[in-house]
């Protein structure tokens, strides 16, 4: 609970410029009490304790350099503000005061607690200086917001009456651009420095190190989101804010930097302009933060921040401060005007942003409102404080609250690369599906027409030939040998362009063949296969063609060789073989040909056969006996169940 | 079988068929082509064909028209498709156009003479491939039926033939197996043979209406 305490003792003193009543948490009742009781006798008296407010001074104007002339004195009641007319421009005045000896003087440090002297004083007691608040020359250091306490030295106190000369160093009214830089001075406390101090350095807490940690966090955290505003151009409201906070900084600086290396209307000039920025940052912040750009503001803020210093210094040192007022007044209208603006454009949207701004621009608009009043009606000065340390806060807030909400969405932008990533590799590896797909697809047509082209030259040309040996030839074993070729060649074909055959099909095209061959022959002709039912799956092309040769090979060997007039076959699925039995009741093959079964036979050319299919083809014979032909194939290989 | 249109683009071979055609029918007057162009002028100029005897692998085209063209204009003509190929993707479509048969031109000069005789006598051939394509063809026949087209579709006894020749068995033994003569089981054949026609023409039709090439 330190607020109400900072302001203890001073508020007793400026009691009556600023009359509130206010709870006093500590035990510095006493000294209020006691302060009240010296306000109404009105006067510091020997006999009355500790502290003494001292307010009744004779003044005189000074210059620089010359003694002052203290017939041209005159009585003032503290606290004294400096007008247009006195002291002058630039002046410089000499208050004197007078005090009786406290009578615990020789066993106690007192000090003197100026509220307000604006902009420096330097005190002398007894003719002895004792203090030099700050320079006196240009440049002049600004002091006019910062209290001082000097320690009274108990050995320069004399006995019964003393004189305490304070000279203070101010500019008039109209030469700053605020009253609250206009001179003057306040009333004065003697007192304990013990019961002094400790206020002393709270007041210096508020009025000097708050701000100068708030500049230092401005400059830093304004300067980190410029640098990310102007390198993401589409969140530039974060460089406006940067530039907002750093401004703000600049101004803040105002409290605890007392001394500027050049003069103090320079240093006017100065915060005229950068509150000319500051403005501009803020309405550009409120706009783009709200989605909208308009090149107007663009081009007139800049050209207004060079309007204010052009017509501040074409108004003239001597008359500052009206322009600076006026100046003032419209900034705050613009910035509030940017912020209405600025609701209205987000209520319907982003409710959400909402809940945070829409309560800090009330007290950020407050708070200039009431800096505006304070630096036109020269409010106490802890008002004028308060009113620059609220916006600073909350710019604070505000911009810890943009960087949260920036890094939010680089987060949510990352994830959503993440994605788009994640769906990128998604789409690419189905095109490259695709494409494998579509090549593995084309390339199978082209095999197909390839396949067909070549099947169409086969039978063209090396068809026609034959086909015209067939027909030509007067050797009739030269046209069967054509015409066995002819149908090898048909087969072959087959083969090449050939889809699977379902098994069902080939058993009834071998039948019909088989059938009407050995009939054709005159041989009698037993057919036994599973009924179709029975008979799933498919023959690949090649097995097909092969089986359909041994087949042929097998019936023509009947018809020519054996003699036989009756002749089995017998088609057996069993036990994922498909077997093949040709028998026939002829002379079998004769002993004299047996190890060499192929003589004209074409046994071996029906194994190699087999064996190509990973089957096998027996050959039984015997003299009388007839021949047994049987032919093995593994069907997983050949049969594929669909 | 008195005018006979030859069309088959080797020398030899036409000669040679010529000559065979001469053997089975003697009094014939042959009109030898060997492009398509030139069968579908004589077929368009009116001439009558009681028989055609059609190559379909020739340098100008597929013998499969002149089939068709000879069926349009000629009805009753009977066209032979005289063929190299014995796959029924040759065969087929040269069926569906009209044709009554096929003879595969490397046999023997014996066993195509006797295929001709029966050809000519009403007896068409019909191979186990050949037939499972048609039992195909009827069974994905489900094409609405345009109130102008006449409805075709197979008699039980027709698909039971069918049946019986895609299982490999011969005419004969399904005359047998049936209990019916070798005549009534060829003319099976052949109404098996016309309603393909008709239907692939019914279905040609239908498909050029689908196009818009007809407008009513």
């Amino acid at each position: 609970m330190p607020y109400p305490s900072f302001f203890t003792a001073p508020r007793a003193v400026a009691a009556r410029r600023w009359p509130q009543v206010m709870a006093q948490p500590w035990a510095l009742v006493l000294a209020l009490a006691t302060l009240l009781a010296l306000l109404i006798s009105g006067a510091a008296q020997a006999n009355t304790p500790l502290p003494w407010l001292l307010d009744r001074a004779t003044v005189v104007a000074v210059q620089a350099g010359v003694a002052p002339d203290w017939s041209q004195a005159r009585e003032v009641v503290l606290p004294h503000d400096w007008d247009a007319s006195w002291p002058g421009p630039s002046g410089m005045a000499v208050y004197r005061l007078h005090f009786n000896a406290p009578p615990a003087a020789g066993t106690e440090l007192l000090a003197l607690s100026v509220e307000r002297a604006c902009n420096t004083l330097w005190v002398s007691l007894n003719g002895l200086p004792v203090h030099e608040g700050g320079q006196i020359e240009e440049p002049v250091s600004r002091q006019c917001q910062q209290r001082h306490l000097v320690v009274i030295p108990g050995a320069l106190i004399r006995p019964g009456a003393n004189q305490l000369d304070i000279t203070v160093r101010g500019f008039a009214p109209d030469e700053v651009g605020s009253s609250l830089r206009a001179g003057g001075l306040s009333a004065l406390v003697l007192g304990p420095h013990a019961l002094l101090a400790p206020a002393h350095e709270r007041r210096m807490a508020l009025s000097e190190r708050l701000p100068q940690v708030l500049s230092g966090t401005l400059v830093l955290l304004g300067g980190f989101m410029f640098v990310l505003g102007w390198f993401h151009r589409k969140q530039s409201y974060l460089a406006y804010f940067g530039v907002l906070m750093i401004g703000w900084a600049v101004l803040l600086s105002q409290l605890w930097m007392t001394d500027w290396p050049w003069s103090n209307r320079r240093t006017e000039l100065l915060m005229l302009a950068v509150l000319g920025v500051v403005t501009m940052a803020g309405v550009q912040f409120l706009m783009r933060y709200a989605g909208r750009r308009f090149d107007w503001l663009d081009v007139g803020l800049p050209m207004q921040c060079g309007l204010i210093l052009l017509s501040l210094v074409m108004a003239g040192p001597s008359r500052l401060q009206p322009v600076a007022l006026l100046w003032y007044a419209l900034l705050t209208l613009e910035f509030m005007g940017a912020a209405i603006f600025y609701l209205l454009q987000v209520r319907p949207r982003q409710r959400s942003q909402l809940w945070l701004m829409a309560p800090l621009l009330a007290v950020m608009g407050l708070a200039l409102i009431t800096e505006a009043l304070a630096r036109h009606l020269a409010l106490d000065g802890r008002v004028g404080l308060m009113a620059q340390i609220v916006p600073a806060l909350l710019l604070v807030v505000l911009g810890l609250r943009l960087v949260q909400q920036y890094g939010r969405a680089l987060q949510s932008a990352e994830q959503g690369r993440a994605e788009l990533e994640v769906r990128i590799r998604e789409a690419t590896a189905q095109i490259e599906r695709n494409f494998a797909q579509l090549a593995d697809l084309k390339v199978e047509q082209v095999t197909e027409r390839e396949r067909k082209r070549i099947a169409a030259d086969l039978h063209d040309d090396l068809g026609a030939k034959l086909l015209t040996i067939v027909h030509t030839s007067d050797n009739e074993r030269i046209s069967t040998l054509a015409r066995e070729a002819l149908e090898e060649m048909r087969l072959s074909v087959r083969g090449l362009t050939g889809k699977p055959v379902r098994l069902a099909d080939a058993l009834g095209d071998w039948r019909a063949e088989v059938v009407s061959r050995l009939a054709q022959s005159g041989v009698e002709a037993e057919w036994q296969s599973p009924s179709e039912d029975d008979v799933p799956g498919t023959l690949s092309a090649r097995a097909f063609v092969q089986t359909t040769r041994i087949m042929r090979e097998a019936v023509s060997n009947v018809i020519k060789h054996s003699g036989a007039t009756r002749c089995s076959i017998r088609c057996i699925l069993a036990e994922g073989d498909f077997q093949l039995v040709i028998q026939d009741n002829g002379n079998g093959i004769p002993a004299a040909l047996d190890g060499r079964l192929d003589k004209g036979h074409g046994m071996a050319s029906m194994k190699g056969r087999a064996k190509q299919l990973q089957g096998q083809c027996l050959v039984e014979s015997g003299p009388g006996y007839g021949t047994v032909i049987r032919l093995t194939l593994p069907l997983d290989r050949h049969v594929t169940t669909r | 079988m008195n005018n006979i249109l030859l069309l088959e683009d080797l020398h030899e071979i036409r000669a040679w068929l010529k000559s065979l055609v001469l053997q089975v029918f003697p009094t014939a007057r042959i009109t030898e082509c060997s492009r398509v162009q030139d069968a579908l002028a004589h077929v368009s100029s009116g001439e009558k064909f009681d028989l055609g005897l059609i190559d379909l692998g020739l340098p100008d085209g597929s013998g499969t028209d002149v089939v068709a063209a000879l069926r349009d204009a000629q009805p009753d003509a009977q066209s032979v498709v005289v063929t190299i190929h014995d796959d029924d993707e040759h065969l087929f479509p040269a069926l569906q156009a009209g044709a009554y048969g096929y003879i595969l031109k490397e046999q023997s000069r014996e066993l195509i003479t006797e295929q001709l005789t029966r050809i000519s006598a009403g007896e068409p051939p019909l191979s186990p491939s050949i037939a499972r394509k048609v039992i195909k063809y009827f069974a994905s026949q489900t094409l609405p039926v345009a109130s102008n087209m006449p409805e075709v579709s197979l008699t039980e006894r027709e698909s039971e033939v069918l049946l019986r020749v895609a299982k490999g068995f011969t005419l004969p033994e399904i005359g047998v197996q049936l209990g019916l003569s070798r005549h009534t089981i060829a003319d099976y054949v052949k109404q098996i043979y016309r309603k393909l026609n008709v239907s692939s023409r019914a279905e040609a039709a239908l498909e050029a209406q689908r196009l818009g090439l007809f407008r009513r």
